[in-house]
């Protein structure tokens, strides 16, 4: 019991003192996937608007296909992505492998399908009149299509916060990808497995805990947003 | 030599015909519609109304046929149709408002139009005064009742002050004091606007009591008789007589057709006395009046004959005859007042 007050004390104080360890682990954690997501909503949003609001053949497969790969193990894809960016690899002479670049490709990979999955549902779930009333008051294409979007915003931006969710957490792809470099690739949850592993309990606890309240406000922020939908 | 804009019809259709899922649902050679003017498009459920007014309405590009807005082939050119669109609005059956307040909502079509902020304040006002909802600028979409959203879906529709204006069932599922303030506006949009009106209804009392011209659609096809005595029964022919029987009642009627049937007459074809009438024609009913609408000229009279009979006639002959509900009466027609489709 000593052992984990101790530990969590600790962790308290180097949260507290701003250790310099936690802060850049922290740092690396948001900004790959700040910019992981920021690309992955970039693409998914607009993807998920087409495929949401058109009917095509192989609609339904396509809808399958990416509720599927929301799914995706990040080990996976860690290895997918390191089987194209390493030495060996096509694109091996980019000099990628190790670097929060290759971290972000890793996470927009994990992120862009749980954006694109929740976008078509978002825009599904939107009625048909708001197009047609769009339409009926003289709104022009791309009008239309804002005025769908600004009727979805909540829940898209629930499909936002839910991939961030994923890719913060997540280990197996930043591992793989990013290497661990310290003060360069070490994210917060890669820091927790190597940190834990060499006995560094309190370093992975601080972590630990700034990780959850990442992931705590992450999903305060969806239920305010859920609540407001409904 | 140009022709002058109110020679040419605001709207006229040329053998439309349109086609839902392979099933034909509105087949129409020519209609034209005048400028000014306040339009009712009166048909049962799945007569093709809202598939008229979608088309009319450029919302729905019919599977064949032309439609001319003021002269011009509307689907020749894409600036012609969305011209053709800014001059026009349609207020679809029960209407969706977007999810943020009032004065949004009213204002959109401004936005979409790029009117100032002070322009889109002042026209939201005036509309919201003439659905009789001022004060409503700040107030949630979404806590509105059915009644208020429909009057805030109307004011939206005259904010961008249409040359014509469609509206779908507007009165369905709405409070009867939104219904009177909403017939109101119709009113005072064609009358101080210069809006023409369409509005497609299966009510044909508020049919007749707005519009100026009545259209009737029955299966996907104009008819002339009104629709309002509408039965349906089986022809079947006796000494080379047509009989046409409901179950409640049978009629003479001049057709070729045989089996099952619909038949309609003409409330102004029927003529509505005390005692019975000495004439040629071949049909005559005796029943009781059970309700009585005014409609602005002439009275309409529901009257209990078997069937239930609609019938029209003037305010002088009513006071005349000194009808009340109740009064017992006979209607007389002639077989070919009969329209047998």
């Amino acid at each position: 019991m000593d052992y984990l007050v101790k530990g969590l004390t600790t962790a308290l104080k180097l949260i507290f003192t701003f250790d310099p360890e936690v802060m850049n682990c922290t740092w690396v954690s948001l900004k790959v996937s700040s910019v992981a997501i920021l690309l992955a909503s970039l693409i998914g949003i607009p993807l998920g608007f087409l495929i949401g609001s058109n009917e095509f053949k192989g609609k339904r497969t396509t809808i399958t296909l990416f509720n599927t790969l929301m799914a995706l193990p990040t080990v996976v894809v860690g290895l997918f992505v390191f089987s194209f960016i390493s030495r060996q690899g096509p694109l091996g002479v980019l000099g990628l492998l190790f670097t929060p670049t290759a971290m972000v490709i890793g996470q927009f990979i994990l992120a862009t399908p749980i954006i694109i999955a929740l976008s078509i549902s978002a825009i599904q779930g939107i009625d048909p009149r708001v197009r047609i009333t769009a339409i009926t008051l003289g709104a022009r294409s791309y009008q239309v299509v804002t005025t769908i979007m600004r009727e979805a915003r909540f829940a898209i931006m629930a499909a936002i916060i839910a991939g961030f969710g994923r890719i913060i957490g997540e280990v197996g792809s930043a591992m793989m990808l990013g290497g661990n470099i310290r003060g360069y690739t070490r994210s917060i949850t890669t820091a927790i497995a190597l940190e834990t592993s060499k006995g560094e309990f309190s370093l992975g606890l601080a972590l630990g805990i700034i990780l959850l309240t990442v992931a705590l406000s992450v999903n305060i922020i969806l239920r305010y947003l859920q609540q407001k939908t409904s | 030599m140009a022709m002058n804009k109110k020679e040419v019809p605001l709207i006229e259709i040329r053998d439309i015909a349109h086609l839902y899922n392979g099933k034909k649902v509105l087949e129409i050679p020519h209609l034209s519609f005048t400028r000014g003017k306040i339009y009712a498009v009166l048909g049962q459920n799945g007569s093709g109304k809202t598939t008229l007014l979608g088309i009319l309405g450029l919302l729905l590009k019919p599977t064949s046929g032309r439609v001319f807005i003021e002269g011009k082939d509307v689907y020749s050119t894409q600036s012609l149709i969305n011209d053709s669109r800014a001059m026009m609005t349609t207020v679809i059956q029960n209407p969706i408002l977007f999810d943020t307040t009032v004065d949004k909502n009213i204002d959109f079509g401004l936005r979409m139009r790029g009117k100032t902020k002070e322009e889109r304040r002042n026209i939201v006002e005036e509309c919201l005064k003439m659905v009789r909802l001022d004060g409503f600028q700040k107030r949630k979409a979404n806590e509105l009742s059915g009644g208020e959203s429909q009057r805030i879906a109307i004011a939206r529709a005259l904010a961008i002050r249409p040359q014509v204006l469609f509206l779908d069932e507007f009165t369905s599922n709405v409070d009867e004091k939104s219904i009177e303030v909403l017939e109101d506006v119709i009113k005072k949009v064609n009358q101080y606007y210069g809006s023409t009106v369409f509005l497609v209804t299966h009510d044909t009392h508020q049919a007749y009591k707005l519009a100026d011209e009545v259209i009737n659609l029955f299966d996907g096809k104009v008819v002339q008789s009104s629709l309002e005595n509408l039965f349906k029964g089986a022809v079947t022919r006796v000494n080379d007589i047509s009989i046409f029987d409901t179950g409640k009642m049978k009629m003479e009627v001049v057709t070729d057709r045989e089996g099952i049937v619909y038949a309609a007459i003409n409330p102004r074809d029927i003529v509505v006395s005390l005692q019975p009438l000495s004439s040629s024609a071949r049909n005559s009913f005796h029943g009781k009046i059970n309700k009585i609408f005014d409609d602005r000229s002439s009275l309409r009279l529901s009257i209990k004959a078997g069937e239930q009979f609609k019938v029209k006639i003037t305010k002088e002959s009513f006071i005349e005859m000194k009808l009340s509900v109740g009064s017992k009466v006979y209607l007389t027609f002639k077989s070919t007042a009969v329209e047998v489709f």
